[in-house]
């Protein structure tokens, strides 16, 4: 990629070790709950969509969040450092990783992995899944990240969430959004279903979509961008833990 | 098919069809996704005036090792100064070590050359198969399965006596069909150094762009090999 970082080098400044990331939330082991979306993409008028989200977290009793990137519009600090005060002010943990938008100014690595420290990583949630964060801001997973989360996925103690800015797939009448090369689609996918994974979880498409691909789930996760969106309402994905069972549903912001 | 490759192949035994075979030997490398040798077979034939035939088997080595790659066009010539064509191409490419494969239907239009151009136009159907049935070319329904637009625009800058250069822009060929997020640039060319016999190379990669303007290099692919008229 032209003048940035490009995945490979930000993946493997992520797993030299440098970067601090995020350890474990407390939760109820036997009962919790959490909410994926991406794209807040607050915007030159410091308008997002995740002012709405806030009542959400005590209505649904939500323990934390994560989200999927493209956290600003354009990524100039004064932004950044807004948005970064807003996701603290919901008062729930959140983790994150980094979208394409990070990348719009030439310091937006730098900014990224001094607020929230690796672009990927993985956590273990309660003894009882594992949430593995992976890097696909510039729309491909390079040669590190792929070996890296091959020996995340093959660790079958937990449930294992992958959980990234870019789709995988997106439906029948996909937009450009998601990953793009068909021998990488393959290869991850094939990673996911032969290690179980239970799900890839995605932002990017400013929408909420489906898919079950061999055993695996693929998920859109919607979007919490300011205005009308490009592919539906704001919205986000609630994973429901208890007793044992995982559930999921979709949650519009209409 | 079979027969109708054997009813080819007597066809242009006897003279009766233009069969124009090519053997092709490459590398594709794709950054942390694979890296192999490619050999691929493919035939253009005319079995009659304004009917197009073409077949090709493509094979890897050293990565997702065994076929690769499996195609079958038809076309017909709609308006031959303009070298204008209809064409249905069925594709299926697989990836052994994965177990993965992908079944695809394109309908394209196609012109030119003219005065050095051709271009393309279409949409395929493409359906990911996963799992026990990733070779079988016969899965056509998946939850993966998408439609995406196709085009192809290139240009035969430079046309010698015996040999010709070309450069441009094509989501498709004959075991490859991009996605929309990838802009495909390629050149190709060809050097006749007998009668009917020309050698072929071909280089291509995809850049991988999405918003802003940000983009990315990604896959390589080159080839070369050689063709005959018979």
């Amino acid at each position: 990629m032209l003048t940035r970082p490009p995945v490979e080098d930000r993946v493997q400044e992520s797993l030299s070790g440098s970067l601090t990331a995020p350890g474990p939330v407390t939760v109820n082991r036997d009962s919790f709950r959490f909410a994926v979306f991406g794209d807040p993409q607050l915007n030159s008028n410091y308008e997002t969509g995740l002012d709405r989200f806030g009542p959400e977290v005590a209505a649904r009793d939500i323990d934390f969040l994560c989200v999927l990137g493209d956290f600003t519009h354009d990524a100039v600090p004064d932004q950044l450092d807004t948005i970064k005060l807003r996701l603290g002010r919901i008062g729930v943990p959140f983790y994150t990783t980094i979208g394409n938008h990070e990348m719009y100014q030439a310091g937006g690595w730098d900014w990224y992995k001094a607020n929230f420290g690796p672009s990927c990583y993985a956590v273990i949630i309660a003894g009882r899944i594992k949430l593995i964060f992976l890097d696909t801001a510039d729309g491909t997973i390079g040669p590190t990240q792929f070996d890296w989360l091959e020996t995340q996925l093959a660790d079958s103690a937990h449930p294992r969430f992958v959980l990234t800015h870019f789709p995988v797939f997106d439906g029948e009448r996909p937009v450009q959004w998601r990953l793009a090369s068909d021998a990488e689609r393959a290869k991850v996918q094939s990673l996911l279903a032969k290690y179980g994974a239970y799900a890839w979880c995605a932002g990017h498409t400013h929408g909420l979509r489906h898919l079950k691909v061999s055993s695996v789930q693929h998920f859109t996760c919607g979007a919490m961008a300011p205005g009308k969106l490009d592919y539906g309402n704001p919205g986000y994905l609630l994973f429901t833990f208890a007793h044992d069972s995982l559930a999921w549903e979709f949650v519009e912001l209409d | 098919m079979s027969r109708l490759g054997v009813l080819l192949a007597l066809l242009a035994a006897a003279g009766q069809a233009a069969v124009v075979p090519a053997v092709v030997i490459g590398y594709r490398f794709e950054p942390g996704v694979e890296s192999k040798m490619l050999a691929a077979l493919t035939a253009n034939i005319e079995p009659v005036p304004l009917l197009r035939v073409d077949a090709g088997l493509s094979f890897n080595f050293f990565q997702n090792s065994g076929l690769g790659g499996a195609e079958f066009g038809l076309g017909g010539v709609l308006y031959k100064p303009a070298g204008l064509v209809f064409r249905l191409d069925v594709q299926h490419q697989q990836w052994k070590d994965w177990r993965a494969g992908e079944n695809r239907l394109l309908a394209l239009l196609e012109a030119g050359p003219v005065l050095g151009l051709d271009a393309g136009i279409g949409l395929v159907r493409r359906v990911p198969v996963f799992g026990d049935d990733y070779w079988s070319p016969y899965v056509w329904k998946g939850d993966a399965s998408e439609w995406n637009y196709q085009y192809r625009l290139r240009w035969r800058f430079i046309q010698k006596e015996n040999w010709w250069l070309r450069a441009g822009l094509s989501t498709y060929d004959r075991f490859n069909v991009h996605t929309p997020q990838q802009l495909p640039l390629e050149a190709d060319g060809a050097y006749k150094f007998a009668d009917k016999l020309e050698l072929v190379a071909r280089a291509g990669t995809a850049i991988v762009g999405y918003s802003c303007g940000l983009i990315s290099f990604h896959e390589v692919e080159f080839g070369a090999g050689v063709k005959y008229a018979f």
